[in-house]
């Protein structure tokens, strides 16, 4: 039996910067056997080591359907992220995982798809995204709202241009503080909404962010008539182990990262401590 | 007459107590042996026995949980060494034999507690190793410790099942009951030096087990109607956030608790040189990945990078304490309460936020300062 808590030794083969302090790092296990083993849902998450730093949870933010690599889009705020920053590659790091549940990519087939995500909110459902594009015919509409901050907070700009130009793939992108230069919309994700035609009836919503923009764009989303089984997010809590056992991710009997970090806003209502 | 046990096939044995050192010694040969003994001012603490003669056959239940001999409050997890940029990570294990000698029945079943929820969904091998290489024998409670209310809780004074060997003080002999294999193979190790019990020292075990549960101190714990307020919410908020200002937030109710185990995960760095001495392939540099004890009553514990904390207030962490020992959910997910009544965190905690006081205060509604 696989020890619990020990990581596998992964390399970095590339990295590429999103914003200034937020950076895409991809990743293969050393051991070619282990990487080609390694299988996971989108929304799932692994913990990265920065040996020597410690160990922090990442979500996989590409998508299984592309299993050359595994990429994971990092904010630098501390210790482990900071630690990572400053390598690159041919580096060596830890990979442990993947945790979590994940996306039910199955139980959405045939409805159409809208994607709300704010800031770093964005790389859980880029996974998600490319998934879906890569098996297209299996989805109705693909609808993607993204907002951050600035113009500079904007991750994966590159990839935003690829998806909008897509058929049947619907891309708006807004700001909460424009900048010289920035032609595109400003305000919060929600004012996105009036732009686009919502179907709540035959549509799955997945909401990625900081938790007050999760907060008002679910409001929003059910007073326009989103059923809340079908409003879908990832909840985030400090996190250890995240294989169930330290107890740091808990709210009341939950793990969000066993029974997690997705969960269906009809779950999340459910939820208390 | 209640006699029929789990031990019965096995029989029930005797060790006269003049023999007992002469067991140990036979234990010793195969194992390491953990015991109460005499700690440097006298206390009794749980440690590695040397020789026979250190082990108490009659003492207070130490202080300090006997639970990092199966969750070390520092658990080295692997070694990871660095040399020319290239890591290399090696699991440390540690199955090595142990016999756990007169373990109190509440720490035995506080063990299996630690072995349910490490087995359970995603196992953990490295602690279920080093879990499944000891051998338990506990040393029944014929005279309650005044705080204790394993009562309560089913975690003692004398067990049914759960012990590998289970002993009763008799006066001049000890009754050993087998519970398993393991349990068995500790009575073989004693070949000679053990007896079988005759029918009178089978009824008198029955007697000091009903005169035991007659001679409980005053301290009780009435799990029942606290478990199902905490369980339907209908705590106040009022109540837990009177508590507050009682609890200290030292963790020392975690780190004495026998059913605790909240931990965190970190890289403790080596002097790169300690086992590596020179030489080509040496490592420039070596970390042990450690597994540590943490406390969910500390702030950081929830913490999150963004700066935002659920249970910034000790209102939350009190009652989250409170939830994962007592709380309905968590009784059908653990298969067990979350106390085995040892009344550890009575004698630790300086607040009084303690088992007992809280769940009375949850029965009354009215938290009035705790014990003084
Ligand atoms: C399921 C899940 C998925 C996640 N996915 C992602 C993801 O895809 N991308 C991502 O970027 N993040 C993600 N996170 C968040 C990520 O795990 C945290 O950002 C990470 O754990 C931070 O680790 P750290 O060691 O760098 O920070 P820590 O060192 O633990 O820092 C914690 C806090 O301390 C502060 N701090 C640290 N050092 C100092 C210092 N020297 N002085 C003052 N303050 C300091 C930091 O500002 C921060 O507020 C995810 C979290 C979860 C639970
Ligand atoms: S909650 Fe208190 S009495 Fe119960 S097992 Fe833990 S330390 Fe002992
Ligand atoms: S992160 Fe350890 S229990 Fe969830």
């Amino acid at each position: 039996m696989k020890d619990l808590l020990i990581p596998s030794v992964a390399t970095i083969l590339a990295t590429r910067d999103e914003t200034p302090d937020t950076r895409t790092f991809a990743l293969r296990f050393r051991d070619d056997e282990e990487h080609r083993s390694f299988s996971f849902r989108p929304g799932q998450f692994v913990e990265l080591s920065v040996f020597g730093a410690g160990e922090a949870p990442f979500c996989l933010a590409s998508s299984p359907t592309r299993p050359e690599h595994i990429e994971v889009t990092v904010r630098r705020c501390g210790v482990v992220t900071n630690a990572l920053h400053a390598l690159g590659p041919g580096d060596e790091v830890g990979l442990r995982g993947p945790c979590g549940n994940g996306f039910d990519v199955e139980a959405a087939q045939g409805w159409d798809l809208l994607f709300v995500a704010g800031g770093i909110g964005l790389p859980p459902l880029r996974g998600l995204i490319w998934n879906v594009l890569d098996q297209r015919s299996r989805f109705g509409h693909i609808t993607i709202l993204y907002g951050a901050r600035t113009p500079a907070d904007l991750v994966y700009k590159d990839e935003l241009r690829v998806w909008s130009a897509m058929d049947g793939v619907e891309v708006k992108v807004t700001v909460d503080r424009g900048a010289p230069g920035w032609e595109g919309n400003v305000g919060m994700v929600p004012v996105l909404f009036d732009q686009v035609e919502l179907r709540p009836e035959r549509t799955v919503a997945y909401v990625c962010g900081p938790p007050v923009m999760i907060k008002f764009v679910v409001q929003d989303l059910l007073m326009r008539k989103f059923a809340p089984e079908r409003v879908i997010s990832t909840l985030e809590r400090m996190m250890q182990c995240g294989v169930g056992k330290c107890n740091h991710c808990c709210v009341g009997h939950r793990y969000l990262c066993r029974d997690g970090p997705v969960f269906s806003f009809a779950e999340i209502r459910e939820m208390w401590e | 007459m209640i006699a029929a046990t789990r031990a019965e096939p096995d029989g029930r044995w005797v060790l006269p107590k003049e023999n007992a050192g002469a067991w140990v010694e036979r234990l010793l040969e195969g194992a390491q042996v953990i015991a109460p003994v005499a700690g440097p001012e006298g206390e009794e603490v749980y440690d590695v026995v040397r020789t026979p003669h250190q082990v108490l056959w009659d003492f207070v239940n130490p202080l300090d949980p006997p639970k990092r001999f199966v969750l070390p409050q520092t658990e080295p997890l692997a070694r990871i060494e660095k040399t020319d940029g290239r890591f290399r990570v090696e699991p440390i294990h540690d199955e090595a034999p142990r016999v756990f000698l007169n373990l109190r029945n509440c720490d035995l079943q506080g063990f299996h507690f630690l072995r349910r929820m490490h087995a359970a969904d995603l196992p953990d091998p490295s602690f279920l190793r080093r879990f499944d290489s000891l051998t338990l024998v506990s040393l029944a409670c014929t005279r309650p410790c005044p705080w204790g209310f394993c009562i309560c809780c089913e975690g003692g004074p004398f067990l049914r099942e759960g012990y590998d060997l289970q002993l009763t003080d008799l006066g001049g002999v000890f009754l050993a009951e087998v519970g398993s294999a393991k349990g068995r193979k500790a009575l073989e190790a004693g070949q000679g030096l053990f007896r079988p019990a005759t029918e009178a020292e089978q009824v008198r075990r029955l007697e000091l087990e009903q005169q035991a549960l007659r001679s409980f101190g005053p301290e009780t714990c009435h799990f029942g109607s606290a478990m199902r307020r905490i369980s339907t919410r209908r705590v106040a908020d009022e109540l837990w956030e009177a508590m507050g200002p009682w609890c200290l937030e030292c963790g020392g109710c975690n780190l004495a608790c026998p059913t605790c185990y909240c931990f965190s995960v970190k890289d403790r760095s080596e002097e790169p040189w300690r086992g590596n001495a020179g030489g080509e392939g040496s490592a420039e540099q070596v970390w042990t990945r450690c597994r540590i004890w943490d406390s969910c009553q500390y702030q950081a514990f929830t913490l999150e990078a963004s700066g935002h904390n659920p249970r910034e207030a000790k209102r939350e962490r009190i009652k989250r304490r409170f939830y994962h020992k007592v709380s309905a959910q968590y009784y059908r997910k653990d298969q067990a309460l979350g106390c085995v009544g040892c009344g550890r965190c009575i004698l630790v905690c300086m607040g009084t936020t303690d088992m007992p006081s809280v769940v009375a205060a949850i029965r009354k509604g009215r938290w009035e300062g705790g014990r003084l």
